[in-house]
């Protein structure tokens, strides 16, 4: 019985037509219930559930018509098949203006009834298994791992509070501290979920690319534009827009952001007419972006528009508490990536992981855990395989060879890689090589 | 499981006959009756048709160990439909079969076997129904739904295993 998941109410104020049908889509398997008025049918989609409904365009009392927009809202998932007269033909096309999955007319064809109650069934099995995917997908998605230190609980409230609405949201916090995790959090727990979630490294692309990036353009707009490209902007349309490093955004793209966000629309680059767009907005920066203002270096009414909600991320030095957590949860998730029976951490370790200040936040604690089950050996993870226990004695004590000893650190906590070492330093990139080659760091 | 088809109207013998010899397992025999039917009390002047919920009411309820099955010439309608071959009560042992839509069109070459073969894989479809089952997914079992009489041809007036497993397990 393939279809026994399905379940069926015909509503007809005629007692034969709901018999006649009930007995027919029983005989298929179908799980039937019949009403003979919109109350009756109301009650049982309030009881039962349902998923497909036979309605009766013409009955005493609540029409098919009224009945329709009260199972709209509901049940919005379930299908509304019309029955209808001929004469009662445009009626029915009302009600496939206003979402009727289709109509038939009576008597029906035997043929006809079944395909359609059929083609209704499979599509009623796409829509769950649709809605069951997507749910797992969004279970899927990486938590927040906190002990419940203050500072992160309050984040957490916060983003609670923030992610139902469509407010614009700018989330702060030293490099590493987690900020693109929580832009995804208030995503996955917002009404746009189901739609794209589009992430946009404004420090990582130079003025025109980035206008490009953001806003897409058409063939030909430039060298190079061999195709139109639609930009984030679109891809993140009913869905989230993530703008890491919005401090970074030169003044002419926070004009034309500025723009979009007020107006609900975009022009690509080249075009002339404007797109309609519709997203949310979640920035983040590790700039004082206040001061940023201050200096002239940031637009204020751009800064206004996106800093209606602000989440500040504490660096995790303020959250020590959280250590072994963060600790336990990186060593299952790397063991488990790399085969390897870890089982913890010596006291000694933890005592060192505790102590240290971690200037690159949660990204060079993660980072060293990995490195550290690299170096292991054993079954537990030791202080000697953490980089920065296993720096030589400080001889130099001069401010370069203090310098030269802290970025060979952050370098061996990035796996050497620059990027990530520089905004771990909170310096560029360019800035990042010089110093490596001033001092003779070399990768390995 | 015993059969009484019953002829309802004007019936030839000779297709009651054949249609109870051709019965599967797990239905075992049974007998060929004739019940006078009140015909005109479930036709439909408008739509020229008998009404199936009208005439199934007629057939008697069956005894213990027994399945009943009315056989009819005439076009059978349920009321939200068009038409139907047959009709029956889900699990209630009775129920009846049309041949009315299996017949062969007049340009048609006649096969009185075939016609033999319809009827009866029709007749087992509905005691199916009478015994519980619902629609299969099998194409070429009995309880397979057949909306013209070509698909009914596609058919074997048998159940699959699964169906048969089910019949002989209630």
């Amino acid at each position: 019985m393939m279809t026994s998941a399905v379940r069926i109410l015909v509503v007809d104020d005629e007692q034969h037509v709901r018999n006649s049908l009930a007995t027919w889509f029983r005989e298929e398997g179908y799980d039937v219930s019949v009403a003979a008025g919109g109350k009756d049918a109301l009650a049982i989609l309030t009881r039962e559930g349902t998923n497909i409904l036979l309605v009766d365009i013409k009955m005493p009392g609540m029409d098919g018509l009224e009945l329709q927009r009260k199972v709209r809202e509901l049940a919005p998932d379930a299908t509304i098949i019309i029955m209808t007269a001929y004469a009662s033909v445009e009626t029915a096309v009302q009600a496939l203006k206003e979402g009727a999955y289709d109509y038939i007319v009576k008597p029906f064809d035997p043929e006809a009834v079944s395909r359609l109650v059929r083609k209704a069934a499979e599509r009623y099995s796409l829509m769950a298994e649709n809605r069951a995917l997507r749910e797992r997908l969004a279970g899927a998605l990486p938590t927040l791992v906190t002990s419940g230190s203050p500072a992160m609980t309050r984040a957490l409230e916060l983003v609670d509070q923030v992610a139902p609405t469509d407010t614009s949201v700018l989330i702060t916090g030293e490099s590493g501290t987690g900020k693109e995790l929580v832009a995804h959090l208030i995503h996955a727990r917002s009404n746009r979920r189901f739609g794209p979630f589009v992430v946009e490294n404004c420090g990582a692309l130079a003025e025109g690319l980035l206008e490009s990036e953001l806003f897409g353009h058409e063939r030909g707009a430039f060298t190079g534009a061999v195709a139109r490209r639609r930009g984030k902007i679109e891809l993140a349309d009913e869905g989230t827009l993530f703008l890491d490093e919005i401090g970074d955004v030169p003044a002419k793209v926070q004009v034309d952001l500025l723009r979009v966000l007020q107006d609900r629309q975009l022009t690509r680059v080249g075009a002339n007419a404007p797109t309609p767009v519709n997203f949310r907005l979640v920035t983040a920066t590790h700039r004082d972006l206040e001061a940023e203002v201050a200096a002239g270096r940031f637009r204020e009414d751009f800064y206004f528009r996106i800093n209606v909600f602000m989440i500040q991320l504490p660096p995790l030095r303020e959250r020590a508490e959280d250590i072994p957590a963060l600790a336990e949860h990186f060593l299952r998730q790397f063991a488990t990536q790399m085969n390897r029976r870890i089982s913890g951490f010596t006291p000694e370790a933890m005592a060192a992981l505790m102590a240290y200040p971690w200037p690159g936040n949660v990204r060079e604690l993660q980072n060293a855990i990995e490195r550290a089950i690299v170096m292991c050996r054993g079954d537990r993870i030791e202080i000697g395989h953490f980089p920065f226990a296993v720096a030589p004695a400080a001889a130099d004590v001069s401010l370069a060879g203090v310098e030269a000893a802290h970025i060979r650190q952050v370098l061996a906590a990035a796996s050497y890689n620059v990027a990530q070492a520089a905004r771990a330093l909170d310096i560029d990139r360019v800035t990042l090589y010089n110093k490596m080659k001033k001092y003779g760091i070399e990768r390995p | 499981m015993k059969v009484r088809l019953l002829a309802l109207g004007d019936v030839p013998p000779r297709l009651t006959e054949a249609v109870l010899a051709g019965l599967p397992r797990p239905f075992a025999g049974g007998e060929v009756a004739r019940l006078p039917v009140a015909l005109d009390s479930c036709y439909d002047r408008q739509r020229a048709q008998v009404d199936a919920a009208c005439l199934i009411e007629q057939i008697p309820a069956p005894e213990e160990g027994w399945h009943v099955m009315g056989l009819t010439g005439v076009d059978l309608f349920m009321p939200a439909l068009t038409y139907v071959f047959g009709i029956s009560h889900l699990g209630g042992r009775r129920g009846i079969v049309s041949w009315f839509r299996l017949r062969f069109e007049p340009d048609e070459p006649d096969s009185a076997a075939l016609f033999v073969r319809r009827v009866t894989t029709e007749v087992v479809h509905e005691l199916g129904h009478g015994e519980g089952l619902v629609h299969c997914v099998v194409p070429d079992c009995a309880m397979h739904r057949s909306l013209w009489p070509e698909a009914v041809d596609l058919k074997r007036p048998e159940y699959c295993p699964a169906c048969l497993a089910t019949l002989t397990s209630s």
